[in-house]
């Protein structure tokens, strides 16, 4: 573990912003995440949200005590990094990449690198308003968006499942990429099982340790540890997950009922 | 898996010396299950108590370039939910499990270890030596010979049929000492040893130590000459079972305990270093050490140099 120096802040809204560092390892891909300290408060895990041009970025809603401490750091503030951890996201043509709430984060980083390899790709994300989808510009930009909010203030009113059957079917697009609350990932699952596609998607839970042995991460079913052979799983490893929807473990290690 | 490996130990027979320690993936049953697939004879359960405990804040565990700090401050779901997970675990699995238990008192202990026998695990492994939650559970146990003999009485008349064994830290005035009375008082067997210190990191960026706890066990390589001495030391002095942890990585690290006069070794930040599939490498190079020089049995080195 070391500290780095903030180098810059964006403010997306009220509650979500992005931090910038110096990039601090030469390899990092979409889908990995760091286990990032506020010296005092705590350490919890964050995805990757941006590697560009030497700078890395991670983006962070304030929901708990945590985050709401992580969001109000500035620039200069010396904050820990260990990582990057965990699985990442391979790399595939004629994908369609569906994010919900800020699931939508680590998506950002692997659209930015479809786009680098000039792979065709499209994306589909929802959020409760508008407000709750950051980095709009980006996503259209590099590929045919489609927004979905639940208030209706950006794109279709629903969610975004809804929509998928459809993208998928009229853009001919072969396999998913997904990330964001469990309940969606759950129905892109069903929906790519369906079309008999392909996917990866990333499925979150209480982290501690980062690095594969406290077993605060493990999944019940394979056994398999989600900061390790996690938090990207492939169809067959997520196959082998048997608590889909169910209560997750707290810290410690109980399930909230 | 060869049958070159089978270990006798307290009237028991497991496929491997190699046991899963306290603390490293022993949350749930199937975390279990994977670490006995992968070549463990048996796993040793994550420490619980009585009651759920949150554990420290984060970070709790830190990697240096010797080894590993940890105050997990025995997080654990609590013994009701270990139960379940113990169960499930016999069903699905042929493999040996130890459970690990600790108390805030020594009546805690007690209570605890009546509770996880209904689960029938093979033996009881009792965490007197935590150095972890010192803030709030004063000097552990561990140190104080009188209290290392009060536990060991009341654990073992509280596990009934299940086979005990005390889990021991170098911190104390004399282990071997402390080996005799936990076997005068009914252990069946000893566990050495825990992590050791606790030891500290500092943050030069920030200026303040990186764990929340501000201090944390030592484990892993750093410790594997302090636990094979300790080991020693104790297999000299006592003729109970032991089953060594301390900074074991290789067959060879495996081998020196055994040599030493350990049963079982166990293996915790191991994983760390080289992944759950360290207990099926050490597995591999044991056998093929021992068929290299026609040994059918590591009873016949086992304790090779305490003379
Ligand atoms: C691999 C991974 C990547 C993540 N990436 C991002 C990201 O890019 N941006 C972002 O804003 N959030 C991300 N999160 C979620 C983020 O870690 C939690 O929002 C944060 O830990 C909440 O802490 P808190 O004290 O603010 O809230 P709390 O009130 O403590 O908790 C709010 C929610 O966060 C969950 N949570 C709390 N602690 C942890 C923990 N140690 N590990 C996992 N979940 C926890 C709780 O279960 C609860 O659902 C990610 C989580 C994981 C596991
Ligand atoms: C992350 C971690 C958690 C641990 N938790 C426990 C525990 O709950 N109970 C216990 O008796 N020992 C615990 N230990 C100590 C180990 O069981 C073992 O005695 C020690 O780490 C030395 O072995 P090793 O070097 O192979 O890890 C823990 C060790 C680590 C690294
Ligand atoms: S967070 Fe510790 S094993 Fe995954």
């Amino acid at each position: 573990m070391k500290t780095f120096p903030v180098i810059d802040i964006k403010h997306h809204s009220a509650e979500i912003k992005s931090i910038y560092f110096k990039q601090i390892e030469p390899d990092i891909y979409p889908g990995q995440f760091f286990n990032v300290w506020l010296p005092g408060v705590d350490e919890k895990p964050f995805s990757i949200s941006d590697v560009f041009q030497g700078i890395m970025e991670i983006t962070v809603k304030a929901v708990g005590p945590f985050t709401r401490a992580l969001v109000a750091v500035e620039r200069g503030d010396f904050i820990g990094l260990r990582g990057p951890f965990g699985t990442h996201f391979t790399f595939h043509h004629h994908a369609l990449l569906v994010g919900g709430g800020m699931g939508i984060v680590p998506l950002r980083y692997l659209a930015r690198m479809l786009r680098q390899q000039g792979f065709h790709f499209e994306i589909l994300l929802g959020a409760r308003c508008e407000k709750e989808i950051p980095f709009q510009n980006d996503f259209s930009e590099w590929a045919p968006t489609t927004f979905v909010t639940e208030d209706g203030s950006l794109g279709y009113q629903g969610q975004v499942t809804e929509y998928i059957h459809e993208k998928i079917r009229e853009s001919k697009l072969s396999f998913i990429y997904s990330a964001g609350p469990e309940a969606m990932l759950i129905r892109v699952m069903e929906e790519a099982k369906k079309a008999g596609l392909n996917y990866e998607i990333s499925f979150e839970r209480y982290m501690k340790c980062g690095i594969g042995i406290c077993g605060q991460c493990v999944v019940n079913g394979s056994g398999i540890r989600l900061c390790k052979e996690g938090p990207v799983l492939s169809r067959n490893m997520a196959e082998t997950v048997t608590e889909w929807g169910i209560p997750h473990r707290d810290a410690t290690g109980k399930r909230k009922v | 898996m060869s049958d070159l490996l089978e270990t006798l130990f307290l009237s028991k027979i497991y496929q491997s010396p190699l046991v899963l320690a306290s603390g490293v993936l022993g949350l749930t049953a199937d975390s279990m299950r994977r670490v006995l697939e992968a070549g463990a004879g048996a796993v040793t359960t994550k420490s619980f108590g009585l009651e759920p405990r949150k554990g420290h804040a984060c970070p709790v565990i830190l990697p240096y370039h010797s080894g590993l700090l940890n105050a997990v401050g025995l997080s654990n779901p609590g013994v009701d939910e270990m139960v379940k997970e113990i169960k499930k675990l016999h069903q699905e699995s042929k493999g040996g499990i130890f459970a690990s238990v600790f108390g805030k008192t020594p009546e805690d202990f007690g209570e605890v270890t009546k509770k996880a026998c209904e689960a029938t695990p093979d033996l009881i492994e009792v965490n007197v030596s935590c150095p972890n939650v010192a803030s709030e559970f004063g000097a552990p146990f561990g140190a104080d010979e009188f209290s290392v003999a009060n536990i060991t009485r009341i654990v073992k008349k509280a596990a009934g049929d299940v086979p005990i064994s005390i889990k021991l830290t170098i911190h104390c005035p004399s282990i071997e000492k402390m080996a005799r009375v936990c076997e005068e008082n009914g252990a069946d067997a000893l566990t050495a040893i825990n992590t050791v210190g606790p030891g500290m990191l500092i943050d030069t960026g920030v200026m303040k130590p990186i764990l929340a706890n501000k201090v944390g066990g030592v484990s892993g390589p750093a410790i594997f000459p302090l636990a094979l001495k300790a080991v020693w030391e104790i297999c000299a002095n006592s003729s109970l079972p032991i089953i060594a942890t301390g900074g074991v990585r290789t067959a060879d690290e495996a081998l020196q305990m055994i040599m030493a006069g350990a049963t079982m070794v166990s293996i915790g930040s191991g994983i760390y270093y080289k992944d759950i599939e360290i207990f099926t490498h050490i597995n591999q190079d044991l056998t093929a050490w021992m068929e290299a020089r026609h040994i059918h049995s590591l009873e016949t080195i086992r304790g090779a140099a305490l003379e």
